[in-house]
């Protein structure tokens, strides 16, 4: 039980130690300054401004959803696309069926008119 | 091609095209025929049930999919506790949504085809797949008044617990494939046997993988003391969704249950296996359901608060038959959850009716209720007397199947405290009807009830009194259940 758990309790140690000797080094070698821009969250970034509650039309959202369920789509088409000729007719209907569920899909969001942009 | 057998999945395949063509249709025809897509919705549930009668029995995806009694006993609850939802809900999708309709009855039927592969799962991927197709769409349902605070609450806090107990219940299946190697039901069975005889090192990642799975699917079932989101969920949630996360829900993680414990860790039931046994744990837990559920029933105004808390104490009077484990045990959890299916429907049908006709849902306005319909107050008293375990309503039947079966395995201190707390739940039960025909009059509306709901009341009625008098055939298919894990 020991010996097979051995290398992660290693690696648990070794990640302890530079966590803690990294922190700690900084700690008593480092210089503190508290001032202006160390309050900010980005400390050499653009200078923020407004607060995180900004609001912009919820038209790009519904863009970007639609947009992630296709782009998935494509995905699943490529591990399919690699093994079609094993598949052979039987991965053709699936993937068929996939697209023709998907198919419904995207007739319904057209008919919502969720990709009209006026 | 591989030989999936696909015929005994045809149900289910139906039932999900059924749902995309309700959805589609809703679109195509602009929203006009509210009352058509209601009846076509119930017709596709109906239709389904025949083809679950046409095809059944078997196994196919190489035993991750099996049709056998188990499974088709708890689809029939489940397409019936969606037929009833469905049905009730017709006065919420003519006056208060508007927009969404299809997808309304579109959802339901998905969160059903996700309970029907639940209970046909017999492999622990597959049966996380049907549960997590049943819940998502339940948050959404949860959620459906979009303009109600109180709605979208509960859809939100049902989603955060959702996605919380799905992570732990996940943590919990694979520690168990990590201890057997499979993650299919029955060989995860012999395996951990085989482990238990070989080693004596798989005490706490066992412990820990029971621990896990119970939270998970206790959160589903709402088991103290994973029941926090019920209340506030129930209330919120659209009456008939909330009657379908009552019942469907439930009794598919009542299923869910069964596979896990009662076959895949068949073994480790007996208190003898100290400290890795479950039986005690489950016990314990429907202790507290029981006396938490029906203590905190007797303080509620609301009346979906109420049947809230009262159906958390049901849940703990199932999980005695559950702790049982014996044909007596699985077949009166069936046969229990049958019957549940019949008097909460009905009750949380009533209540949706009530809801429309006054838009009150506090137990005070049924006052008088018998003066102005007195065939719907007659209906409500037999739902609630019946969970309250009355003869000659099948509840009472129900009740004594469960605690016969938990007496038979020994878990006397469980079934005398069982009888204690449904002492206590007759009077919440009886104060509504205390309202509907002994408070003084207060001026109430006459209920409308469009025919839909009518059917929904009548079968649920019919179902109590039928079963109640004469329990032999259903109590029987449910005892045959019980072969499925070799009682």
């Amino acid at each position: 039980m020991f010996e097979t758990l051995f290398p992660i309790l290693f690696l648990v140690g070794v990640a302890a130690f530079i966590a803690v000797a990294m922190a700690g080094a900084s700690i008593v070698f480092g210089r503190r300054t508290s001032e202006g821009a160390k309050y900010e969250p980005y400390e050499s970034g653009i200078k923020p401004k407004g607060d995180t509650r900004g609001r912009f039309p919820v038209k790009f959202y519904l863009i970007a959803v639609l947009f992630i369920l296709f782009d998935i789509e494509v995905v699943f088409l490529y591990p399919w696309a690699v093994i079609y000729q094993k598949l052979g007719m039987f991965g053709f209907v699936e993937i068929l069926v996939f697209i023709v569920i998907l198919l419904i899909g995207y007739f319904y969001i057209l008919g919502k008119g969720a990709l009209k942009w006026e | 091609m591989p030989d999936y057998n696909l015929r005994l999945i045809i149900p289910e395949i139906f039932l999900f095209l059924w749902a995309l063509f309700i959805i589609a249709f809703d679109l195509g025809t602009k929203r006009k025929n509210p009352k058509l897509i209601g009846y076509l919705t119930m017709g596709g549930i109906a239709a389904t049930a025949v083809l679950l009668y046409l095809y059944h029995g078997g196994i196919s995806f190489n035993n991750m999919f099996k049709s056998d009694p188990l499974a088709l006993f708890f689809k029939v609850i489940f397409l019936g506790s969606a037929f009833m939802a469905v049905g009730s809900s017709f006065d919420i999708i003519a006056q208060k949504i508007k927009n969404h309709r299809g997808e309304f009855f579109g959802l339901v039927l998905f969160s059903t085809v996700g309970m029907m592969f639940l209970a046909s799962a017999g492999e622990l991927i597959s049966l996380y797949i049907g549960l997590e197709l049943t819940t998502i769409p339940l948050f959404i349902l949860a959620a459906y008044y979009k303009d109600d605070r109180i709605s979208v609450e509960a859809g939100l806090k049902y989603l955060v617990i959702g996605a919380f107990s799905s992570a732990i219940l996940l943590y919990g299946l694979s520690l168990l494939y990590g201890l057997s190697g499979t993650t299919d039901i029955v060989m995860m069975k012999i395996n951990l046997a085989l482990l238990y005889l070989n080693t004596n090192g798989i005490g706490w990642a066992l412990l820990m993988a029971i621990v896990m799975v119970l939270a998970g699917i206790g959160f589903k079932l709402a088991l103290v003391p994973f029941h926090m989101w019920a209340p506030d969920v129930y209330q919120g949630a659209p009456t008939p969704i909330t009657a379908l996360l009552s019942v469907g829900s439930k009794a598919a993680g009542v299923v869910a249950f069964m596979r896990i414990f009662i076959d895949g860790l068949y073994g480790f039931a007996d208190a003898v296996m100290f400290p890795l046994d479950w039986g005690n744990i489950v016990a314990v837990l429907a202790a507290a359901a029981m006396i938490l559920g029906n203590i905190s029933a007797l303080r509620q105004k609301n009346i979906k608060r109420m049947l809230a808390y009262s159906s958390i104490a049901q849940i703990g009077y199932v999980m005695v038959g559950m702790v049982a484990v014996s044909e007596l045990g699985v077949g009166s959890v069936g046969y229990y959850m049958f019957i549940y299916l019949f008097a909460n429907m009905g009750a949380f049908a009533v209540a949706t009716i009530f809801n429309d006709n006054t838009g009150s849902d506090s137990i005070a306005s049924y006052a008088g209720l018998s003066k102005s319909s007195p065939m719907i107050s007659a209906f409500m008293a037999i739902f609630l007397l019946s969970l309250a375990g009355i003869p000659p309503l099948a509840g009472f039947a129900a009740k004594f199947f469960v605690f016969a079966a938990g007496i038979q395995a020994g878990y006397t201190w469980l079934v005398i405290l069982a009888l204690l707390t449904a002492v206590v739940s007759l009077y919440y039960y009886a104060n509504v009807i205390k309202m509907m025909y002994f408070a003084p009059d207060n001026p109430t509306i006459k209920l409308n009830t469009p025919l839909s709901a009518n059917i929904v009341l009548i079968i649920g009625v019919a179902g109590l009194i039928i079963f109640g008098v004469y329990p032999e055939p259903i109590l029987n298919f449910a005892l045959d259940t019980a072969r499925v894990f070799g009682f």
